[in-house]
């Protein structure tokens, strides 16, 4: 049995030392390791050995058959090796390309962003950029949701690492509100509007935010929200409807029935959740309605007025609207996807397969 | 919060349920599960610290279905304060614990609970353990105000104090766990021990027992912030400490304590001593409202007298200010910490009004300046052109997976440089991108799993580049990754390139291809390649990219990317045996 072991070792170290290319490599570690392999198959004939030789043969196995796969994994590396110094004797000839015909997709949230856009567009508002790695200060503080406040529990936030440890004098209040996080929902870039700008106000906002979420086909840690900030002279609820039917009638068609609900944000008062026709069963109820015939497609309200103050505008004057959607539970309902994570998948059979209709 | 039906109905006269699971979402809050027994409401961030209890979501129901509450609220504890004597409380800290009342019940036989309660208990989610420890979570579901019981053999003096830990202080706690106490929990200690993190858990030790004959029953009202931080740091959530952090109110809690007494007493306990500490009134609000305000907020006519109507269904009382017909002084229930200004009452008078009868008013007023949009614009515009070339969009998350940090040669030694998440979910969502491409090689290796032969993709996006001084940098990035089967996907990369990036102004076609044939020693050099800002932590270029299909893109003279063959070692790391190109380049300076 030691005879044979050795056999194999010193057969297929040569092999292996000479092989000159991944394919021969390949064989190699078939005819050892692979299903009929003779290190696959050599322990099933330990059975017929005594004890004292087993003692022997068990140990001195193992020590081969490690050398054998550390020889295989190291000429790998060296063929790769080898292969890679013939890379300088390649160039760049762009005489002669094919160009080849495929057809292209924009990603569903690109086209139901535009959309989104162009429809408030055409009502006079504008996009702002706003950051994805805000401070406390702007996602929380000035919107109405100061720290330690057991609205943070809607909000599990991912924060930054600050590169030096904070100073005691950093810590406490000043040290929270220069904190820097990922922003957790587009709002975090209303102060920034708000302070900006001077009112009449029709600004959104539409980008990528951040929560610490673990990953279902339901929740995602990192998802598109759009915002809407809009502040002028006596804005009401009646408006709020307006803006909602306006939008969930073009996204989701005119048949659609929309109604708002009572609803809570730190950063509205009052605040409503948007409740739109199920656009699934059409208001009969199903399973995914829960069978209300509805689904919450939307909130907003109106904007606190201790985020008008904190944001330099006077609350006895001016009112505001804040109105939101996720882009992406929108394309989840037009397209029928059950799974939030496909978006940031970037799964070719997902992102080619939708139909590109709202183009 | 789950809502038990039949304790409901106990509560709230003659009131139909199906009426109030059609009304509850309309009027008040969400329902998140409805079953035979109970219905719950998602409260999730709500702040409606009145909903947290049967009484309190017996006064919304009552008033949301025009129905009348049973019976009277229980006394408050005046019964009590004059006849019995006191037991000995200590409070440290009156602004971390306002209110803290004992009460000493002697005489309790432990037992099984009565069938009625325990069905009160499971339709509201939890379980019984006895008849004494019952009481108090019976009582905390019926009033929202959270108690506890000792027993009193196991505590040192009959003394009970309220102060913060001191470092170094252990406590195991209800759960079984020892816990190591900082100098922030707030405790209630007897005069040699730990009993328990206040608001939080009891400990281990004085917990009641079948034996158990003589309790301590405590009331307390807790700082919520001081609660919120013991509760995150233990990670212990509990339905008493969510109580505690949205707030209590003192007259809830002496009706509570009284009505738990009065439980006790049932039992065959006696009330033996009792001490109240800190001021036991609430203070009640008082808030000016205006017709002209509410009509003006909603944006529809509401006469005054369903304005009234509306917030007295409600408890809210109204005396109208001077002659005037549409302006109120209106004093705030005490159980409505929820309510602080005029708009919060609006908001009352509109979800009485139904929200759902709101109509839609068409917007009034200027259109504001227009503000440059050419970034949007362009971006969109660039997405298009490189679809209609033939290209995938995709996105991928703003994190760079330990995949592709090791392949970029980081480790423990240089990771530091980048920016990086406190608190990640995994080591996935660790470290934030500063390259997007090799996010595209990664959806490369995934979709080639899938059987795809031919992949050319791009995505747009941010990146984030740690600064020596202050915040990250965000960076809008286009990166594109070609694998095309061939063994020089860089050459059809280019061409892709050329025609499309026209759209980008300022880019010349013959930026593209005049350098490819960079040497080793300048492609080393810091300017030279991708946009790089920290040169150092691409040291190892050369192990990333094709030592001669490589070249930069500019704008005029300035760099703002590159274009180039992945080095096939790289592609080893994600198993990727054909060629791939890929281009980076900053956006930034285009717009």
């Amino acid at each position: 049995m030691e005879e044979k072991i050795k056999n194999i070792s010193e057969e297929y170290s040569n092999k292996i030392k000479q092989a000159k290319s991944l394919k021969e490599l390949d064989e190699s570690f078939l005819a050892l390791f692979g299903k009929k392999g003779e290190i696959t198959l050599l322990p099933k004939e330990f059975s017929k050995l005594s004890k004292v030789e087993l003692q022997r043969v068990g140990p001195l196995f193992n020590q081969i058959k490690a050398e054998l796969e550390k020889e295989i994994g190291d000429r790998r590396y060296e063929i790769h090796e080898e292969s890679y110094k013939n890379l300088v004797n390649e160039n760049i000839d762009l005489t002669s390309v094919k160009l080849k015909t495929r057809e292209g997709h924009l990603h569903p949230l690109t086209i139901f962003e535009k959309k989104i856009a162009d429809l408030f567009g055409k009502l006079g508002f504008q996009q702002y950029d706003g950051p994805e790695i805000e401070t406390d200060l702007n996602n929380f503080e000035l919107l109405n949701i100061p720290p330690d406040h057991p609205s943070r529990d809607m909000w599990d936030t991912l924060y930054i690492r600050n590169k030096e440890p904070a100073s005691p004098a950093k810590r406490g209040e000043q040290g929270t509100r220069n904190k820097l996080l990922l922003r957790t929902h587009a709002t975090a870039s209303q102060p920034r509007i708000l302070k900006e700008c001077k009112p009449p106000i029709r600004m959104m906002v539409i980008g990528r935010c951040f929560r610490y979420e673990n990953l279902d086909p339901r929740h995602e840690h990192t998802f598109d929200q759009f915002d809407l900030i809009y502040v002028d002279r006596g804005l009401n609820m009646a408006n709020l409807q307006f803006l909602s039917e306006y939008f969930l009638k073009a996204m989701l068609g005119e048949d659609i029935k929309v109604r708002l609900s009572p609803g809570y944000y730190p950063f509205t008062e009052p605040s409503a959740h948007i409740f739109g026709t199920c656009v699934f069963c059409k208001g009969s109820g199903c399973k995914i309605c829960g069978e209300t015939g509805e689904l919450e497609l939307a909130g907003a309200g109106m904007i606190h007025p201790k985020v008008l103050k904190n944001c330099g505008i006077d609350p006895e004057v001016y009112s505001g609207i804040a109105w939101g959607v996720g882009p992406g539970r929108m394309a989840m309902l037009k397209y029928g996807i059950n799974d939030l994570r496909l978006f940031n998948s970037g799964d070719l059979k997902f992102l080619q397969g939708l139909k590109n209709e709202s183009k | 919060m789950k809502v038990s039906k039949s304790w409901l109905k106990e509560l709230v006269d003659k009131v139909s349920i199906k009426e109030v699971e059609r009304l509850l979402p309309l009027r008040t809050i969400g329902t998140k599960e409805i079953t035979e027994d109970f219905i719950e409401l998602d409260m999730k961030g709500y702040n409606r610290a009145d909903l947290l209890s049967m009484r309190g979501i017996a006064k919304e129901v009552a008033a949301i279905t025009g129905s009348d509450l049973v019976g009277r609220e229980p006394l408050t504890y005046e019964v009590y304060s004059n006849k019995i004597p006191t037991t000995p409380v200590k409070v440290e800290d009156e602004k971390l614990c306002p209110v803290y009342c004992i009460a000493k019940i002697e005489g309790l036989k432990s037992g099984p609970s009565k069938s009625e309660w325990i069905k009160k208990l499971n339709d509201s989610g939890m379980r019984t353990v006895n008849n004494i420890a019952d009481i108090t979570n019976l009582i905390m579901l019926e009033f929202g105000q959270p108690m506890h019981s000792f027993d009193a053999e196991k505590i040192t003096d009959e003394t009970l104090v309220v102060r913060l830990a001191s470092q170094g202080e252990t406590l195991q706690t209800l759960d079984g766990k020892n816990r190591k106490l900082d100098e922030s929990d707030l405790l209630i200690a007897d005069s040699e021990k730990p009993l328990g993190i206040a608001g939080v858990m009891g400990g281990k030790e004085s917990e009641t027992s079948d034996t158990t004959t003589i309790i301590f029953l405590e009331a307390a009202i807790f700082d919520p912030k001081s609660i919120r931080k013991s509760v995150q740091r233990h990670s212990l959530p509990s339905e008493a400490s969510k109580r505690f952090q949205h707030g209590l109110t003192k007259t809830n809690l002496l009706k509570a304590l009284s009505a738990a007494i009065k439980m006790y007493e049932e039992l065959g306990g006696k009330l033996t001593a009792i001490t109240l500490t800190g001021d036991l009134e609430d203070k009640i609000k008082k808030i000016t409202l205006t017709q002209e305000k509410v009509n003006e907020l909603i944006g529809i006519d509401i006469s005054p007298k369903v304005i009234e109507d509306s917030l007295k269904s409600l408890g809210f009382i109204l005396v109208s200010k001077g002659d005037s017909l549409g302006a109120w002084e209106v004093s705030v229930p005490y159980w409505r910490l929820d309510i602080d200004i005029e708009e919060d009452l609006i908001e009352e008078v509109a979800r009485m009004f139904g929200y759902e009868k709101i109509p839609a008013k068409e917007l009034k007023g200027e259109i504001p300046q227009k503000i440059d949009q050419s970034l949007f614009e362009f971006i969109y515009k660039l997405k298009s052109a490189l679809a209609e070339a033939g290209l995938t969009e995709v996105q991928t998350y703003s994190f760079s997976s330990t995949k592709v940090l090791d392949a970029l040669g980081f480790d423990e030694s240089n990771k530091d440089a980048i920016v990086k998440i406190a608190n990640p979910i995994s080591s996935e969502t660790e470290y934030l991108r500063e390259f997007i491409w090799p996010n595209l090689v990664e959806v490369i290796e995934k979709n080639m799993k899938q059987d795809f032969t031919d992949i050319a993709i791009f995505e747009i996006g941010k990146v984030y580049l740690s600064q020596k001084k202050g915040s990250p940098k965000e960076s809008y990035r286009l990166a594109m990754a070609l694998m095309n089967g061939t063994d020089n996907p860089i050459e059809e990369l280019i061409h892709i390139v050329k025609n499309t990036l026209s759209v980008i102004p300022n880019v010349s076609e013959e930026s593209l291809d005049s350098n490819h044939e960079i040497s080793r020693s300048t492609r080393n050099d810091k300017n030279d390649g991708l946009p790089i800002e920290k040169g150092e932590l691409m040291k190892e270029l050369e192990t990333l990219f094709h030592p001669k299909r490589y070249a930069n893109i500019k704008t005029g003279d300035k760099i703002i990317g590159g274009v180039a063959e992945v080095h096939p070692r790289f592609l080893n790391n994600f198993g990727i045996e054909k060629r791939v190109a890929i281009l980076e380049i900053s956006l930034d300076s285009l717009i």
